[in-house]
């Protein structure tokens, strides 16, 4: 429903991906794990290796006392709701990571 | 030559006068069509057969309204400089409790303000004289109690970190972007919605909600400048609660097309609202050294009791419903609060006040206002920071949440039924996806989507570069946060502080 106004209403996206250059917002989501209260919002590069990505999240999750880092080694990734067996040496972008997608899994 | 003979003068009933000095003000338009000098009034598809038909059941004038708040005023500004002078901040029941006057003061002036200049807009828009004049008196109440706040809390800033830059935070902080993003939306709608938005939903459906917890709160941790704001304000809170049902009742009684529209305006913005006051929730349960009542309970008595079994059975006869996210937001009563908290808590490094692990005291109050969900979360996330503190460390998430879209809250708060979990809803729009907290928020976000992409959203902000700089030490500078604003409370500036008047007190004593 477009929004009832005096004039023509429409503007772009205030954070639209053009506006992180060659990078890219993702959120990730370490669910069933309420230590980290919401998703996290990061930004990265389209280019950036899963491999890399994984890394940082293993370095990341450490502010969780209990958390095991190699445990992310053996999750079942799920990117936008499909489950998937990222290609660590692919970019995030060719693993089908989008701007805003959600990235979840849990330990 | 002949003395003029004086006639007597006649009296005016009090009727009479207040008829005199609004309505009778009034004029017909004689050279500009109604359109013209009224063009905000038709765009929004409400229809208005008869605008006399406003009634305003107060009956002040500009001299009584001028006469009443100066003597209210008067009063205000006695006991502030009567706490002044004896050193009241000496006597709250603990430094902590600034805690939720930080988050009044950082947020709340600043939504009167625009209160104020909105009610002010009515108050030259809308067609009706009586409905114009009641406008102006809220939108005078509104600077009034922008500028009485301020100065109620202007004494707390001589003592306590987080209050000296409220202005420029409100502008700026994230979790300040949630009540400033609501009167955006509101007071970028028309001035149907905003009466809606405002004056009903807000000023009427929710306002026990927000105010008594603040008001009794302070009555109960010994703060006696903003009980007595609380009281000034509390005869115009009525006014306030009379234009809004007012309001509905007028657009529902004009035209039966008109019910739709408001029915749409309510289910957005009892959910816009109630979203925003769930920092009241952290608030209450949580931030008060000497609590109240638990938000569950002021949920069942304020919003359940009073207004879902009392208002809506009256609005029923217009055919009006309660709001479509209502049994969302009654499941959650049992949980919101240990969510917000939970988020201001691992977020606070970035905040102008602190926040703690609950004492064995506070605890020991949790455990009984919510016997269900209280063992959940101390055991699966205060018992770990009781024992990261107790090993050295404070807990504060080492990143920057996901946002809602809608209501630009983290998005902490869980699925219905499983508090383990949270809620994500997406949308995609053009192309772009879009993410938010709740059925509510999803709602609002597809039916305005126009208007949410816009949102200036705190995360992103800092992400785009427009936050001063890439870290946090630069964000929070820009942010306006000085050493002492936010993190933890124990072995903060104020509890150190604190401690050490008291000390003085006792030897000199
Ligand atoms: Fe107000
Ligand atoms: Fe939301």
């Amino acid at each position: 429903m477009p929004v009832v106004a005096i004039s023509e209403y429409k503007f772009p996206s205030k954070s639209r991906q053009e506006l992180y250059g060659d990078d890219q917002l993702v959120h990730v989501w370490w669910k069933g794990n309420p230590w980290f209260v919401a998703a996290g919002c990061f930004r990265f590069p389209k280019a950036m290796p899963w491999g890399d990505f994984v890394g940082v999240l293993k370095g990341f999750y450490t502010a969780d006392p209990d958390f095991v880092p190699d445990s992310l080694d053996s999750v079942q990734w799920v990117i936008d709701d499909q489950e998937v067996t990222p290609d660590p040496s692919a970019s995030m972008e060719a693993n089908g990571v989008g701007h805003k997608s959600l990235v979840q899994f849990s330990v | 030559m002949s003395v003029p003979t004086q006639k007597p003068v006649r009296k005016l009933s009090m009727k009479q006068r207040y008829s005199a000095l609004t309505h009778d003000l009034d004029w017909p338009l004689s050279y500009v069509e109604e359109d013209d000098a009224f063009p905000y009034t038709k765009f929004e598809g409400i229809k208005v057969h008869d605008w006399s038909k406003w009634e305003d059941p107060f009956r002040l004038t500009v001299e009584s309204y001028n006469k009443y708040q100066a003597e209210k005023d008067r009063r205000l500004y006695a006991v502030l400089d009567g706490f002044a002078q004896s050193q009241g901040q000496l006597s709250l029941s603990d430094a902590s409790y600034m805690n939720a006057m930080k988050i009044f003061l950082q947020g709340i002036p600043s939504g009167e303000y625009q209160a104020h200049r909105n009610f002010a807009h009515l108050a030259r828009y809308l067609n009706g004289p009586g409905a114009r004049f009641a406008s102006l008196c809220q939108s005078m109440d509104e600077l009034r109690h922008a500028q009485t706040e301020i100065h109620t809390l202007s004494h707390y800033n001589k003592f306590f970190g987080g209050m000296h830059d409220w202005n420029k935070m409100s502008d700026r902080v994230w979790y300040l972007s949630v009540p400033k993003s609501f009167f955006d939306d509101a007071g970028t709608a028309g001035p149907f919605e905003w009466l809606i938005a405002i004056g009903f939903s807000f000023e009427y459906l929710l306002t026990n909600l927000l105010f008594v917890p603040f008001m009794s709160g302070a009555a109960f941790n010994g703060d006696l400048p903003t009980m007595t704001f609380g009281f000034s304000a509390q005869s115009d809170e009525s006014r306030h609660m009379t234009l809004g049902l007012e309001g509905i009742k007028f657009m529902l009684e004009q035209d039966e097309d008109n019910l739709p529209i408001v029915q749409a305006w309510l289910d957005k913005w009892f959910w816009r609202g109630y979203r925003l006051i769930s920092l009241v929730a952290g608030m209450m349960d949580y931030m008060l050294p000497k609590r109240v009542m638990s938000w569950k309970e002021a949920f069942e008595l304020y919003f359940e009791e009073q207004m879902l079994n009392g208002l809506f059975k009256d609005l029923a006869y217009y055919g009006i419903k309660p709001p479509r996210d209502v049994e969302w937001a009654i499941q959650e009563k049992e949980i919101l609060s240990h969510q917000v908290y939970w988020i201001l808590y691992q977020f606070s490094h970035a905040a102008a006040f602190t926040t703690t692990v609950p004492n064995a005291q506070d605890q020991a109050w949790l455990a009984e206002a919510y016997p269900e969900t209280w063992p959940i979360y101390k055991s699966v996330v205060w018992d770990k920071a009781q024992k990261v503190m107790d090993e050295g460390g404070r807990y504060f998430n080492p990143g920057l949440p996901q946002l809602c879209q809608v209501c630009q809250i983290p998005m902490g708060f869980t699925e219905p039924g499983d508090p383990m979990t949270q809620c994500q809803r997406h949308s995609i729009y053009e192309g772009e996806r879009y993410d938010t907290c709740s059925d509510g928020c999803k709602w609002i976000f597809e039916r305005e989507p126009e208007k949410y992409v816009q949102a200036w959203l705190p995360v992103h902000q800092i992400y785009q570069g427009n936050c001063g700089g890439p870290t946090l030490p630069d964000v929070a500078v820009w942010y306006g946060l000085e050493p002492g604003d936010g993190g933890e409370y124990v072995g903060s500036m104020d509890q150190l502080d604190w401690a050490a008047w008291h000390a003085s007190t006792v030897k000199e004593g």
